[in-house]
């Protein structure tokens, strides 16, 4: 891929299987994908595609029985003038302490839902001023100031006051907020953000989306946003990747992605939103439903409901073809082997 | 042109007469109770002057933020609440009129049938302890709609029109997906054939794919089964896609009502118009629209709304005299509603149609 200057995360091949006992899940079934700096990287896809695992892995978080069992997460860091150093964030053990200094200091992340994710028992100050001294040398009393300006700096009127409020006193967008003022206490260079507006309403969700957008600007800060919605992923994203049961199908920018998609699954996906500018009429809809993950299909997992599936589908799972070098497809529509060995029996 | 409302109702008469359901200023009070002595020390006005009509065969969609009193409206509507004051009057299949908000509970039995509701949540809706054929048939039991012998066949036929396979019958909820749980919550709101629907939010749950599998199933039953559709959702693309006429919430009272292609272009509400303004747009070309109102604040607290239009202290064109008073919904042409002393003088943007 392109330059390779402002890469902050590189994610390759990463494989996370849930061991359970009806069975191994493959969650994340090889993804690949990079984050740049400054960049916005959304990840779309349905409930159960593995969206959210992956997310969690680049933080070490994923939940037992699931497990990184193959595949790298690299973190760039930026160590004086033009040197990089290499970090394998795959490789850290999940408990450890070199993973700790890097949640919520370099990476850090919001939720969904910002009243299960921030805790009932603090006040929102206690929790912001909690992660700045973790990673930073300085006393209570400069902690409680970062944390007022943090506060005041995501659009929170009167700081001084809902520092000292408990979260269930906060309505949801004001929570949001307080969630990306902690998450931004300690400047970090990979915001994660997992569905941040979903529970939020559309004139929230507005303000939100600003406010993550003016940020990026200010800190050069690079965004995996994770969501279902892709009006919001046409607002905010560069990049887009959408999965499918544990695969990224297919991965390119933005305007590719929503002009000229080439994975039958994106395509139907775009079909299937009902649109606020079009008038009504009968939806396109994607037949059948996203498999249960212990009965995973054989071949390309999409085939039982992909349109242009062809007898091989079932059979062979397609590899990731790069179409172009910001284009890549996961789908033998386009593999050439697939082509020409049917070209050869049908001469 | 210009009417006041509790005489003429918002809501088009057409050729059959009357409309299937009249709401008449509908008043949803709850009551904050302080102290252990069980003190009322002032009231959430939920909905407040709530006045509307679904004409039969039409999808009437509600929107509005959350807490703006959507749902609350719905729930009177099929008398989970008892509204505090205001009337419901509702066109039963023989022509005669009812007032479903003061009929009692033993009256209200026989029309219970006739308006049923579809929840948004379609895991906490079903009850995990019983299966399917229990959960879709509970409601013909309990209110002996159906002799038991043919009860079976009732819930297949439901099942079969839903898109379920009647095999699954005895299946419990945990067994199906998503997409299925809310079949399985429409069939159990249509096997008593019903004349009204609410439907609460009842795609929200849904991912993107199933999402359009639903609608276009809740848009064949209702031409099917004659069915009429209030649709409660704070998403306005879905509330574009099938609803006929759109009315907007805001803080328990209705800011404006019309069809939903004149709402959306040319709405006249200054809250419609930063909430049109606000929806994200599928199409990465048009990101960078000007002018895009971004609403300051939060929706005010309903337990003690700002004086005079409660809109007024988020609103951009707020002027004196919105601090002061308040503003009644009045008809401003071709059954186009709208809450706001300036809706003639301001132009306002809809969304832009591509």
């Amino acid at each position: 891929m392109a330059d390779n200057d402002n890469i902050l995360i590189q994610v390759k091949d990463l494989k996370i299987h849930f061991f359970t006992n009806e069975g191994t899940v493959r969650a994340v079934d090889g993804v690949t994908f990079d984050i740049r700096s400054g960049k916005t990287l959304c990840v779309v896809g349905e409930s159960g595609c593995g969206k959210s695992v992956t997310a969690r892995a680049l933080l070490q978080i994923v939940h037992r029985p699931g497990k990184i069992v193959d595949g790298d997460i690299i973190m760039y860091r930026k160590k004086g003038q033009n040197q990089i150093e290499e970090i394998h964030i795959s490789d850290m053990e999940p408990k450890g302490r070199a993973i700790r200094a890097v949640r919520g200091k370099e990476i850090s992340m919001i939720f969904q839902e910002p009243m299960t994710s921030l805790s009932p028992m603090y006040t929102v100050g206690n929790q912001i001023m909690e992660t700045i001294m973790l990673h930073t040398s300085v006393d209570k009393k400069q902690a409680r100031e970062r944390a007022l300006e943090m506060l005041g700096f995501v659009g929170i009127p009167r700081p001084e006051r809902i520092v000292d409020e408990y979260p269930f006193r906060l309505s949801g967008g004001m929570r949001q907020r307080a969630m990306i003022a902690m998450a931004l206490s300690c400047n970090p260079s990979l915001l994660i953000a997992d569905e941040p507006t979903t529970a939020l309403d559309v004139t929230t969700q507005a303000q939100i989306i600003d406010l993550m957008q003016g940020l990026q600007k200010d800190y050069d800060m690079g965004i995996l946003f994770i969501t279902h919605d892709l009006g919001v992923v046409a607002e905010i994203a560069d990049n887009v990747a959408v999965m499918y049961l544990g695969n990224v199908v297919e991965y390119s920018d933005i305007h590719t992605i929503f002009n000229d998609p080439q994975h039958p699954y994106t395509q139907s996906l775009l079909r299937s939103i009902p649109k606020v500018t079009a008038t009504r009429e009968k939806l396109e809809v994607i037949e059948g439903m996203v498999p249960s993950p212990f009965r995973r299909p054989s071949g390309c997992p999409f085939h039982p409901r992909c349109t242009k599936a062809m007898p091989v589908c079932s059979k062979i799972e397609p590899k990731t073809i790069s179409l172009n070098e910001n284009h890549q497809v996961h789908c033998l529509l386009f593999d050439d082997d697939v082509k020409n060995s049917m070209r050869g029996m049908a001469s | 042109m210009t009417e006041q409302i509790p005489q003429s109702q918002p809501g088009s008469t057409d050729s059959n007469g009357k409309p299937l359901l009249e709401v008449h200023n509908l008043k949803m009070y709850f009551p904050i109770v302080k102290g252990v002595f069980g003190k009322v020390g002032g009231y959430v006005k939920a909905a407040d002057e709530v006045s509307f009509s679904i004409q039969s065969g039409e999808t009437l969609g509600l929107v509005g933020e959350s807490g703006c009193g959507k749902t609350t409206v719905g729930r009177c509507l099929v008398r989970a609440y008892k509204p505090t004051d205001g009337s419901i009057i509702y066109q039963t299949a023989d022509k005669t009129s009812v007032d479903l908000a003061k009929v009692n509970s033993q009256e209200l039995q026989i029309y219970r049938k006739d308006i049923r509701m579809i929840f948004q949540d379609p895991y906490s809706s079903l009850n995990p302890r019983m299966n399917v054929f229990e959960i879709i048939s509970e409601v013909l039991r309990v209110n002996n709609l159906c002799s038991p012998k043919d009860m079976e066949y009732q819930v297949a036929s439901v099942m079969k029109q839903c898109g379920l396979r009647p095999e699954y019958m005895r299946r419990y909820p945990h067994a199906f997906s998503g997409g299925e749980r809310q079949r399985i919550g429409i069939a159990r709101a249509l096997v008593t054939s019903p004349r009204l629907v609410v439907c609460d939010e009842a795609v929200s749950g849904l991912d993107v794919s199933v999402r359009a599998q639903i609608l276009n199933l809740m848009e064949d039953l209702r031409r099917d089964m004659d069915l009429t559709y209030l649709f409660i959702s704070h998403d306005l693309s879905v509330i574009r896609h099938i609803c006929d006429r759109v009315a907007v919430m805001y803080v328990g009272k209705l800011v404006e009502l019309a069809d939903a292609n004149t709402l959306y272009t040319n709405p006249l509400h200054p809250y419609t118009e930063s909430l049109m303004s606000a929806v994200p747009i599928p199409d990465p070309n048009v990101r960078d629209r000007k002018n895009r109102i971004r609403l300051e604040g939060e929706v005010a607290d309903p337990s003690n709304p700002p004086s005079g239009c409660y809109f007024h202290p988020r609103c951009r064109y707020a002027k004196d005299r919105c601090g002061t008073e308040t503003p009644i919904l009045r008809n401003l042409g071709n059954d186009h509603f709208v809450a706001c002393h300036f809706a003639e003088e301001l132009a306002l943007n809809g969304v832009q149609m591509l």
